[in-house]
């Protein structure tokens, strides 16, 4: 029997950062296993692993006629409220900017068929999703990631999700300049900042290099980034204009503008300012109103600026803020291939197809973006491993997902294109039509969502299959149209940004309910998502590919010569676009039409008994507690170091475990703490210390002196028993500084 | 030798004169009347979207039972993701009969009935571990050639002595496969019988 895991075989491939704070994780999943800490702390721990519940993981599902438990072993067990620890579940895979190398897609077909169902899904913010996942598989699955620079921390939870920017960036032929490198900055900064850790909820940023186009979608966003030159004292200067408090959800807001022109030193200082306004102001209790577009829409966008600019004055100096500035003039993509021209012969109709819709001519001459339609964004870990191939022949690792669920490969030579198709082709990823009406984006829906009521992919396919059958006839009027699909009013599938949107409900016809599709007209991509679409009315699901003719003939009809869709919608009115869909939405009985109380792809008779609590807004637990929980997660390292016979490390660790906790604690009166021991140690005894805050009744400041001592005179050479006895002192030290926080806490005053 | 983490074992369509989607309302039905008493059945997942890739999955906790059009070559796939054993051959023990319950509930299934046959001469067996079983340029194949012997033992009593396990050519970063043929093909109630499950 082996007993080398892929925490040896990988030691010296992960970063020290990344391998420990998986070793922390998988800490915490053993101290949950032991009943040692509190389920909504591990549920916001995990899901800042991006470690997501899946629909059916409270035990419960409706299998057509009644709901069923599941027969999962240890029921006691769990993973978060009401969340089943045996119970499989979704994994998200952060990719910043949708960057990716070969070497990363050739390791996450790995990790999906060794530890998911073989299916890697590209989502709307340009990440992946792994489903059905195992929770004692995570911390291997992270190490393998990490092995290759990935990492999947705060992908979810109430922290800054995935930093997007345009697939197109530095190719682009209308931006201002590339945004990449600044997208990628901000999300390292940000990435565990500790000002980022104490939101109400999720904060989305995204990076744009121009305006009139679609990809950034910046006007959507909690946060978003537009590139902008300016001219300052006569000279070019790079910035951005920047905003705040845009979202789509159930109550959709436009982004207002924080600022015209930031430049680009200022950005992240600026960033971090509103980080702090909104972990200090945001709503904490009501999850409902908990993201910053309430509290900008609360405070209005001058006060909310107002607030920002006073907060940035008092920030403590970083030298991260504008460290990578010096290093932007070496930034740049290496094509594997000499620029070379696609000329003189003929091609197959099926390439020219796909060449229409599917290649971009980028701004250097001679290359173009070729974009892999993934049908739902999915593709499989055989599939990934051969575009893997087929991206180290073309283009190295200029590679990115998208925000429409698909992948680019960048920088391919254009007389490559032919054959570069036929190596797409023979994988089946050579569909054409990306960007078109049969390029749907659909959210998981009620495949996988625990939120999900109708079924957004299910809808997907047949739309696809349908429109894909007579894409050839459809006039040209409509073939770029966008469809966007969300399972419910939350809106993950962007549906609010699209022509034609839809989201999922539900209605009763007689003692049934039927699954049914809100229709969203109007909506705008261009513009970063410039204007959100009008709904107009409820139809049942199954009657939504003759909706979509029905509309899109009308607009045929109907459209003035050069009329968008958008400007059609605005022409003819919410009342008659609702007069169009209105003989769709007759309900029949059962009995009439028994396969409209069913969903697409699910013959069960319709039901919403399987929604469950999503976690999309994670669980709003204090910051100490969220702090608390690595220290005692090391201290429990420190044990399992010293049974594996290493005194050396088990006392480092349980001095660790104490740091950390202090600065916990600390960090209840004081952010900036930072994270040298001097500092946190110097912090702790003035604050917790010396005032006799820490004492206890009994053991007065003994578990304090513990840390003040090891702090002082650290062991050369500990030994098992010296180490023992550190451990049993952290211990202690950690309960103490759990006692002191409840004594305290309630009463936290944040000093700048 | 070590029970991998995941082993799958895939029979290869003979006939199959239906459409993938008419798998999904059986799947549905075999959760609800729990047709696999000793595994929990969880939920159907459709693929059919994808090109040449694992069409229609009946996902559960230990296995997934998967409609596989991979490689053009259509197959009853099944994944044993846990519990499979102690060993290589205690897992090959529960995942082939697992997987041969899986072709006989598919053969008399009653919507399935006559639509469709799966072969029982030759099978693909994956070893989808690849710390403990990597496949060729990892390491020195030394696993893999164990593993070949191991599963040679194991198989010759149930399809015959001049069943052959080969190992599959394929790339580095796929998982370790094996192709078992065997010169016929043994009655799935017989080869059941044999590995000890009621069936
Ligand atoms: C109340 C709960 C939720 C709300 C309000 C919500 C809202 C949203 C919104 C508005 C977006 C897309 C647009 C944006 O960038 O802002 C999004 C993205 C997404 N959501 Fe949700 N969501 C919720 C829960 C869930 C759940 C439970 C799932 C199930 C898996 C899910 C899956 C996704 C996915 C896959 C994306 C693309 C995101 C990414 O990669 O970061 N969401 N969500
Ligand atoms: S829109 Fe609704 S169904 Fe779709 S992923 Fe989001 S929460 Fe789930």
């Amino acid at each position: 029997m082996s007993n080398i895991g892929w925490k040896d075989v990988l030691a010296d491939e992960m970063s020290d950062d990344l391998a420990h704070e998986i070793d922390i994780f998988e800490g915490q999943m053993e101290l949950m296993g032991q009943g040692k800490l509190d389920e909504k702390v591990f549920a916001e721990t995990r899901l800042r692993r991006g470690v997501y519940g899946q629909r059916y993981d409270n035990g419960q599902r409706h299998d057509g006629f009644e709901s069923r438990e599941l027969d999962f072993e240890e029921k006691e067990r769990i993973k978060g409220p009401d969340t089943l620890w045996h119970a499989p579940g979704m994994q998200r895979i952060k990719v910043p900017g949708g960057g990716l190398t070969a070497d990363q897609l050739d390791v996450l077909a790995q990790v999906a068929d060794e530890y998911s169902d073989g299916i890697l899904h590209v989502t709307t913010r340009q990440d992946f999703q792994l489903h059905f996942v195992h929770i004692e598989d995570t911390p291997d699955m992270m190490r393998r990631l990490a092995s290759v620079g990935i990492t999947t921390r705060e992908a979810c939870g109430n922290s800054v999700r995935n930093v997007t920017c345009c697939h197109l960036a530095g190719v682009c032929q209308t931006e201002v300049f590339d945004a990449t490198p600044y997208s990628e900055a901000y999300a390292q900064f940000l990435l565990g900042h500790d000002d980022v850790q104490d939101f109400g909820r999720k904060f989305k940023p995204a990076f744009s290099g121009c305006e009139a186009e679609a990809c950034g979608l910046v006007m959507m966003h909690d946060m978003g980034y537009l590139a902008q030159i300016r001219e300052v004292d006569g000279k070019p200067k790079r910035g951005f204009k920047v905003f705040v408090g845009g979202g789509l959800g159930t109550v959709p807001h436009q982004a207002k503008v924080l600022s015209e022109f930031t430049p680009e030193e200022e950005i992240l200082p600026q960033t971090q300012a509103v980080a702090r306004v909104f972990a200090r102001l945001g709503e904490k209790r009501n999850r409902n109103r908990a993201r910053i577009k309430f509290l900008v829409a609360k405070l209005g966008i001058e006060e909310f600026r107002r607030l920002v600019d006073e907060e940035r004055k008092t920030l403590p100096h970083d030298d991260r803020w504008t460290a990578y500035l010096d290093t932007l003039p070496h930034y740049e993509e290496k094509p594997t291939r000499p620029p070379t021209f696609l000329n003189g012969q003929v091609h197959s109709s099926e390439f020219n197809q796909w060449l229409e819709t599917n290649v971009y001519a980028q701004r250097q001459e001679g290359y173009s973006v070729v974009t892999v339609n993934l049908p739902l964004g999915d593709l499989t870990s055989q599939q990934t491993w051969e575009l893997a191939d087929i991206a180290r022949k073309y283009v190295g690792d200029n590679v990115r997902t998208t925000v429409e669920q698909n992948i680019v490969l960048r920088w391919v030579s254009d007389s490559d294109l032919p054959s570069l198709y036929e190596e797409l082709k023979a994988i089946g990823l050579g569909d054409p039509g990306a960007g078109t009406i049969v390029d749907i984006t659909a959210c998981p829906g009620t495949d996988t969502c625990k939120l999900g009521i109708a079924s957004s992919r299910g809808l997907a396919g047949e739309l696809r299959t349908r429109l894909t059958v007579k894409s050839a006839s459809l006039p040209d009027a409509i073939k770029d149209l966008k469809i966007k699909i969300s399972g419910c009013f939350n809106s993950c599938g962007q549906h609010h940004v699209s022509d034609i949107g839809f989201f999922g409900n539900s209605r009763r016809s007689g003692n049934f309910k039927m699954p049914h599709f809100q229709v969203i007209l109007g909506g705008k991509w261009r513009d970063n998502a410039g204007s959100y679409g009008l709904a107009v009315g409820a139809v049942p699901s199954k009657t939504v590919p003759e909706v979509v003719d029905t509309i899109t003939s009308r607009y045929v009809e109907e459209r003035t010569k050069g009329e968008t869709f958008q400007e059609w919608i605005g022409r003819i009115g919410k009342k008659e676009a609702r007069n169009i869909i209105q003989p769709y939405m007759q309900l029949p009985a059962f009995e009439q039409q028994p396969e409209f109380f069913s969903d697409w792809g699910d013959p069960r008779v319709f039901s919403l008994g399987d929604i469950g609590i999503g976690e999309c807004a994670g669980e709003v637990v204090s910051l100490f507690s969220m702090e608390i929980s690595p220290a005692e997660s090391e201290a429990f390292e420190a044990q399992i170091a010293l049974d594996e016979n290493d005194p050396a490390r088990a006392d480092d660790l349980a001095y660790s475990s104490m740091l950390k906790a202090a600065r916990a604690l600390v960090r209840t009166q004081f952010l900036d703490v930072g994270d040298s021991p001097d500092r946190i140690v110097q912090e702790f005894k003035s604050r917790f210390f010396d005032t006799e805050l820490f004492f206890d009744q009994y053991a007065k400041g003994k578990f304090g002196q513990y840390l003040l001592d090891r702090h002082s005179n650290p062991n050369p050479n500990p030994d098992n028993d010296s180490a023992h006895r550190l451990i049993e002192e952290a211990l202690l030290f950690i309960e103490a500084t759990h006692a002191c926080e409840s004594r305290v806490g309630g009463n936290v005053l944040v000093e700048i | 030798m070590i029970a991998p983490h995941r082993l799958s074992v895939k029979f290869f369509f003979e006939e199959l004169s239906i459409d993938v989607e008419s798998f999904i309302p059986v799947f549905h039905r075999w959760i609800r009347e729990n047709v696999v008493p000793n595994e929990l059945l969880l939920d159907v997942a459709d693929y059919k979207h994808i090109v040449d890739g694992p069409a229609i999955l009946l996902v559960g906790l230990e296995a997934d039972y998967v409609v596989d059009l991979t490689d053009a070559k259509p197959g009853l796939l099944y994944v044993r993701k846990r519990d499979a054993g102690s060993d290589l051959s205690d897992a090959l023990g529960t995942t082939l009969s697992q997987a041969l319950n899986g072709v006989k509930l598919t053969e008399t299934d009653v919507e399935l009935k006559g639509k469709l046959k799966l072969r029982t001469d030759a099978a693909m067996i994956v070893l989808l571990d690849r710390l403990n079983y990597p496949n060729s340029a990892n390491g020195d194949g030394a696993a893999a050639t164990a593993a070949q012997t191991q599963l040679s033992d194991d198989l010759a009593p149930l399809f015959g002595d001049d069943a052959t396990v080969t190992r599959v050519d394929n790339d580095a970063r796929e998982p370790l496969t094996f192709e078992l043929h065997a010169p016929s093909a043994p009655d799935v109630d017989a080869l059941l019988g044999q590995l000890g499950s009621v069936g």
